[in-house]
Order: structure tokens, then sequence, then C-alpha cells
């Protein structure tokens, strides 16, 4: 390579260099404002001040949700499975939004519970057929059954 | 993995179950992009084709000895394909 | 290997061989994507999360994917042309930047209109979206920026700085749902999870249609840089022989 194009492309990598380590260092000292929400652990640890709106994320906790019946109000617990945070809602919920899936709610922390003003579903990557979660729901149960309750909890 | 396909009727497959909007304003993005990205090279290299030729005639008509310089010195003026 | 470089260089070269490729390659990617376009419309099974919903899937991700190959391609290119002056790399680089600006439109469309049934938003400031945003608006900046210099050399010089300024963007797209908390979801494994998800009915047309749309990108590109060929080296006389013998 003849010198003066050496001499560019040690000026470009140069270049390069700088600015990847000036753009990764901005993102990781924003680290937090950049992520979109807080965890129930978060919050529990008082990362955030009640009546400050943000978003909370979370697993929505088994069997915890409920809905009334006359109006569109709904209870579920946000989980990140160190904490839990009771969430309220009055408004239509997301066609994803499930029990054991994942949650984002907008609000704000009252009284150690969280008001959402909006709730959104957060799914996750894997993809199943109808038939095939039926056929794993089914071996699973038949697991269950094979092995006595008390010595299932441990595995 | 294979296993036939999922629906029993058109009218089935146009609902998608109930996500008949969704499902086919994305493929209709989807056939736009394809049709735009390959349809509009067509169309400016026809356009550039057209445009030289007819400089190249004009060049002809004039009969000047020194055609091609001038034909240089009005190229530089438009180029189509270029304005985008 | 030199030899090679520099002939690969010649845009006559490049204009010839890809116009023997060119139909083979479109013969391609017509089969690949109208065996990927109706295995995913009909034969993948409903979602047992997202219903049929997961058809967007088989759009979104292949051009979500491959938008992401932009940038590191001009890029590259524009090292080329500024350190070796190379004029086809900068022909190139000119004609991905509005390609790449619709992939990434696309992508960020076809996002939306999933996200809004399955998320319940079309629209969320979160990592992933935001960056993806961020590298729509420099593709534009890039071809703004093209447009505006008027000497077509200190354009290309420009555009190239710009290009391998915003290929860092890039890692962040990718990794943006690793590093922080985002409502998009993770990148989805296909090496065939042992919980029965994302099993050969879902990752094999999605391959296809990968192979499709890449195709499709790489036919997109190489005639767009077969225009910008043809322009810039109309005074040559091979593009004038070309002119002269095409009926139009």
């Amino acid at each position: 390579m003849k010198p003066h194009r050496r001499k560019k492309l040690t000026i470009i990598a140069f270049i390069a260099t700088g600015l990847s380590v000036a753009v990764g260092l901005s993102l990781y000292a924003l680290s937090n404002s950049i992520d979109l929400f807080f965890t129930p652990t978060q919050v529990a640890a008082g990362e955030v001040s009640s009546g400050q709106r943000i978003r909370i994320g979370g697993m929505v906790k088994e069997g915890s949700v409920a809905r009334s019946e006359e109006s569109l109000h709904v209870e579920f617990i946000a989980t990140d499975y160190n904490n839990d945070l009771l969430v309220r809602y009055d408004g239509i919920l997301p066609d994803l939004f499930r029990e054991g899936q994942g949650v984002v709610a907008e609000g704000m922390v009252a009284d150690g519970v969280f008001q959402a003003s909006r709730v959104l579903a957060k799914h996750d990557e894997n993809y199943m057929s109808v038939e095939v979660k039926a056929a794993m729901d089914a071996a699973e149960r038949d697991r269950a059954d094979a092995v006595p309750a008390g010595e299932s909890n441990g595995s | 993995m294979f296993s036939g396909i999922v629906f029993s009727s058109v009218g089935e497959f146009l609902q998608m179950g109930t996500y008949a909007f969704h499902v086919w304003t994305v493929y209709g993005v989807f056939a736009i992009f394809l049709f735009v990205n390959l349809y509009l090279p067509r169309v400016q290299r026809r356009q550039f084709i057209r445009e030289q030729q007819r400089r190249a005639q004009r060049d002809a008509h004039t009969g000047k000895a020194n055609a091609g310089q001038n034909a240089v010195q009005a190229d530089d003026s438009v180029v189509p394909g270029e304005s985008e | 290997m030199w030899l090679w470089f520099s002939k690969l260089g010649s845009p006559k070269w490049f204009y010839e061989l890809s116009s023997k490729w060119l139909p083979w390659l479109v013969v391609f990617m017509a089969v690949a994507m109208t065996v990927g376009l109706l295995w995913a419309l009909l034969f993948v099974p409903e979602d047992y999360q997202q219903g049929f919903t997961n058809r967007i899937f088989y759009v979104h991700v292949p051009v979500a994917s491959i938008s992401l190959a932009c940038f590191p391609l001009m890029a590259g290119a524009g090292v080329i042309t500024l350190v070796w002056k190379m004029k086809l790399a900068d022909m190139v680089a000119k004609s991905a930047a509005p390609i790449g600006a619709w992939f990434t439109a696309v992508a960020l469309i076809t996002g939306a209109i999933w996200g809004q049934p399955t998320w319940g938003t079309w629209w969320v400031w979160d990592a992933r979206l935001t960056s993806m945003l961020l590298q729509f608006f420099l593709l534009i900046g890039v071809i703004a920026l093209r447009s505006a210099i008027e000497s077509p050399d200190a354009a290309a010089k420009a555009c190239a700085l710009l290009s391998i300024v915003g290929a860092i963007n890039v890692p962040i797209i990718k990794y943006s749902v690793e590093w922080w908390n985002t409502l998009h979801q993770p990148a989805t494994d296909l090496t065939m999870n042992e919980n029965g998800a994302n099993g050969p009915e879902i990752w094999v047309p999605l391959l296809i249609m990968i192979v499709a749309v890449y195709s499709f990108f790489v036919i997109s590109l190489i005639l767009a840089t077969r225009n910008e060929i043809l322009v810039r080296e109309r005074r040559s006389q091979w593009v004038m022989d070309i002119v002269a013998r095409e009926k139009v």
C-alpha cells in the first residue's frame, strides 16, 4: 500500500474508533434513561419517587389477574421474580395481555401500588403453533401427574 | 413441519383470524416496496437512454464538426436520473 | 489480487458482469419470493399467542435485518472511496442510500402495524425503535448531503464520512434489545429451542424469505448502480454505444 493511502486509512480508523468510544461511553452513561421501564425491584428499592410518571415492566404473575365484573377495572401483579408490584388499571388491555407474559405499564406509583394509565403487552421471541403448544402442555401435565406433588416442587 | 394449508376456505384466508387489516396492509406495503424498487430503475434507465438519444440526434442534425464537444457541454445542464 | 481489485473497480467491467448475472438473480429471487410468500401466508400455523399476526413476522424480520446491511456496505464503500478513490465504490454507496431508506421505512411501517394489535401501541420510544428511526434519518441525511454538495468529489467524500459515522448505529440497533430493556422482543433464536418453540415450521419459511429479500436487495442495488454508471460514464464510448443500440 502506498504511504499516503496508509496514512488516510489510519486517520479514518482513528476517527471511527474515537467516535465509537465516545458514543459507547455516552450510551453507557445514559443507559438508565434509555431503558424503557423500571423493574418491580427498582420500584421496591425506591428508585422512583411517588407521583412521578414512569413505565414499569415485568411478567404478569400467574393467577394474579382480577377483573371487575361491572367495569373495565383490572388488577394484576407485575413481577420480575424478585419483587412484585400490584398494578391497577381501568381500560382495554391489548390482545397479547396474558398471565405469564411480559407487560409494560405507564402510570405512577402511589402507596406502593402502580396506578396505570396505559398497559402494553410485551411479547417474547418464541413462536409456536397452537397444536405444538397444546401438545407441550399435555406433556407437562403428564409429567406432573407421574411425579408425586411433593417431589415436583424441587425440580 | 409441513402440515398443509391452515385455512379451510378462501374467506378464512382473507380474514386471517381477526387480523385481516393488519396482515394485508403489511403485505400491501411490501408489494409496493418490491414494485417500486424493481420498476423505478427501469423507468430511470429508459429516461436516460431517451434523453441521450435525443441529444445525439440533435447533434447529428446541426451537423457541426465539433458536435461531440457541444454534446458534452449540453450534457452538464440536465442529467436525468440524477434529479432525485 | 491488486489487478483483480482494480478490475473490479472498473464501472464497465461491473456493468458487463452484472448484465450476465442479473437475469439469473431475478429468476432466483422470483422463485424464492413466491415460495416464501405462499408458505408464510398459507402454511404457517396460527401462533398460540399472536394468532395470524405472525404473518407479519415473515415480512418485517427479513426487511428489518437486511436494512442493517446498508450502513456497513456504505461505510465499506466509503473507506474505499476515501483511500483508493475507486469510482465504482462511490456509485454503489450513492445507490445504496435510497434503497436502505426504503428498507428502513418498510421495517418501521410493518413493525408499527404489527405492534398495534400485539403490544397495544403503534409506537414506543424504546431503544430498538428509536435507533431504527435514527437510521432512517441518517440515510435521509446522507441522501440530502449528496444533493446539497455540488462538486461530486466533495459530495462523495462527505457522504463516505457520514456513512462511516452512521455505521456506529448498526450495532446499537442490533444489540439494543439486549443492552437495555425495551418493548421490542429480543431476536428470535432459530437454533431449535428445547422448549419446542420456533420449530422448523416457523423458521424454514423465514429463512426462505430472508434469502428472497436479500436477493431483492442485491438486485435493486445492482439496478440502481447500473443506472448510476450509465449517467456518470455517459461520455465514454462504451456507454454511447449502448445508448445508440438500445430501442426505447
